[in-house]
């Protein structure tokens, strides 16, 4: 009898020390990157650090006097047309990919899910070509259009996956009523799952935000993104350290604020694809 | 299938996806077969000429290695703490013990790659030039090829892992009480829960995992280009920052869209080993 119970003390101590010292290994990056960002230049390359200092607040009034605000507003818009255009074209498709049966059916939703599959590399190259061909190079609508190729397989297999657990007699009383399939759609099927929507459009937006390679490759000057200005400040000859942590912690506020908002589901979302 | 409202409502979906991913891989193929070089404004045919020029540099086969070498280091580390997490969040740990862990997650990774520069560099990172130093390790970790690859990969772990916990953890939770009860009763002990219920049942979730970490490898690319550019050397080069010097420092886009076609091949190949197994596990388990 004794032999279980210390077994399952000693599992305790060995699970507890280890969540301790995960959380220490995923805080303690970030907590120097926030003091970094409040030290002067020559403070951040001292040897050894100061932990203890004055903090200094030039690093975040350099982003806004320099112009490095530009590129959150790039960020922000292609992120929010990737939100309307992927619930836009996703939702639809992923309903009546939900109310759909047989080969056609699991043959689209496979095409879609492959595509996460697949390596980014392989579009770059052509999507630059074309975009260069058509004049969009290093334009937010490039980025955007690119961007689609991420979310809009992601929102429609996480918005599939939901609607199909959904009931389906709601939505074939009303068509049963004379009420067409966009009226059950937006009146019926849509309102009952409004918080998913909200979910994935979130998972959309942080998807987009973060993406780094399309928007790379796809911009030079005018367009660039918030990563891509991380990348190239990181690139740059005399290395600002702490103007660099504080565009750094900034680039994570929205996740931040919208993992605090839908934690639950967006961790499932983030997950997802992948489970099912 | 007659033409219902379905069709009507699933055809701007495959629209778009057929403009912004299948026909940019058709073009892909295509690009494959020139020669087209930047800075060389005459452009032909070549049939198979760039993967001949590809496979002949020990460039790309350096890089294959070394994509090789990061796919297992980051995938033996990741599966083992991600299944420790999963584990261990199963029986311990609060909410928002779980929210921190899972945070980096949502991090652009480029600001991973740019913080664990930061901590590692070799004359002011905290880790690089103060804690390793005191503890006797005189080493520059971004500047010594086996110390980058695996700087790197630590990185890589710090940002993905959450990735593998969550599956694992959906996994994990999907599994019924009583077979671990009725393993109790047997007098099994933790470890024999493990390998006996635990790990075959997750088999399906692990092939998924390893799946995802195959297509993440190939596709990682700001966290080696803010760390080390593929350096020291081409020590940290994987296939993705080959495939940028190929095309935008060589200028070189028909070699490197023929690099993009072995890339695709590789997830392919992977994918299809992956569902094979995957399915065939599925299958031999419902008879």
């Amino acid at each position: 009898m004794s032999a279980p119970r210390r077994h399952e003390r000693l599992l305790t101590v060995i699970r507890w020390t280890f969540l301790t010292a995960s959380i220490v290994f995923v805080v303690f990056p970030l907590i120097w990157l926030a003091l970094a960002s409040l030290k002067t230049r020559a403070a951040a390359l001292e040897v050894p650090p100061a932990f203890i200092f004055t903090p200094n607040f030039a690093a975040y009034e350099k982003i806004v006097a320099s112009g490095l605000v530009d590129a959150f507003f790039n960020s922000f818009s292609i992120a929010l047309t990737n939100v309307i255009l992927s619930l836009a074209i996703g939702v639809p498709a992923a309903y009546a990919l939900a109310r759909m049966r047989g080969p056609i059916q699991e043959n689209l939703s496979f095409w879609v899910l492959s595509i996460r599959l697949a390596p980014l590399f392989a579009i770059i190259l052509p999507l630059y070509v074309l975009f260069q061909k058509i004049g969009l190079l290093d334009t937010r609508l490039a980025v955007a259009l690119a961007h689609l190729t991420l979310t809009l397989p992601l929102s429609v297999w996480l918005l599939m996956t939901y609607f199909r657990a959904m009931p389906v007699d709601l939505d074939e009383a009303a068509m049963l009523d004379g009420a067409k399939p966009w009226q059950t759609l937006y009146m019926v099927v849509v309102p009952i799952a409004r918080p998913m929507i909200a979910s994935v459009a979130v998972i959309v937006f942080i998807f987009s935000w973060n993406e780094f390679l399309l928007a790379f490759f796809l911009t030079s000057r005018d367009a660039q993104t918030v990563p891509v200005v991380v990348a190239g400040l990181a690139g740059t000859m005399t290395f600002d350290w702490p103007l660099i942590a504080a565009i750094s912690l900034c680039s994570m506020v929205p996740a931040l604020i919208f993992i605090g908002f839908a934690q639950r589901h967006i961790v499932e979302g983030l997950a997802s694809g992948a489970v099912k | 299938m007659t033409i219902d409202w379905r069709f009507w409502f699933v055809v701007p979906m495959i629209v778009a996806l057929a403009t912004v991913v299948l026909f940019p891989t058709v073009y892909l193929f295509w690009m494959s077969t020139q020669h087209w070089l930047v800075t060389d404004p005459d452009r032909y045919f070549t049939g198979l000429g760039n993967f001949a020029r590809l496979f002949d540099g020990a460039d790309f086969w350096q890089a294959l290695r070394v994509t090789g070498a990061y796919l297992t280091l980051s995938t033996v580390l990741m599966l083992g703490l991600g299944m420790g997490l999963a584990l261990t969040f199963a029986r311990a740990g609060r909410g928002w013990m779980r929210a921190i862990v899972v945070m980096p997650l949502v991090i652009p990774p480029v600001v991973a790659g740019f913080t664990w520069r930061f901590l590692l560099n070799g004359e002011i990172g905290f880790l690089g030039a103060y804690l390793l130093p005191m503890a006797g390790l005189d080493l520059n970790p971004l500047a010594e090829p086996r110390a980058a690859l695996f700087s790197v990969v630590i990185a890589d772990v710090w940002s993905r892992t959450p990735f593998m916990f969550l599956i694992f953890l959906a996994a994990l939770q999907s599994i019924p009480r009583d077979y671990y009860e009725a393993a109790r009763m047997d007098g099994a002990n933790p470890f024999h829960e493990f390998f006996f219920i635990t790990l075959p049942l997750m088999k399906g979730a692990l092939f998924v995992a390893i799946l995802f970490r195959l297509v993440d490898a190939i596709n990682t690319f700001e966290l080696i280009y803010v760390m080390t550019r593929g350096g020291p050397g081409r020590a940290t080069q994987i296939l993705s920052i080959f495939g940028w010097r190929t095309a935008f420092q060589e200028l070189d886009f028909g070699r490197a869209a023929a690099l993009g076609v072995v890339m695709l091949v590789i997830c392919l190949i992977g994918a299809l080993l992956m569902f094979r197994r995957f399915v065939k596990g599925d299958a031999e388990a419902r008879t």
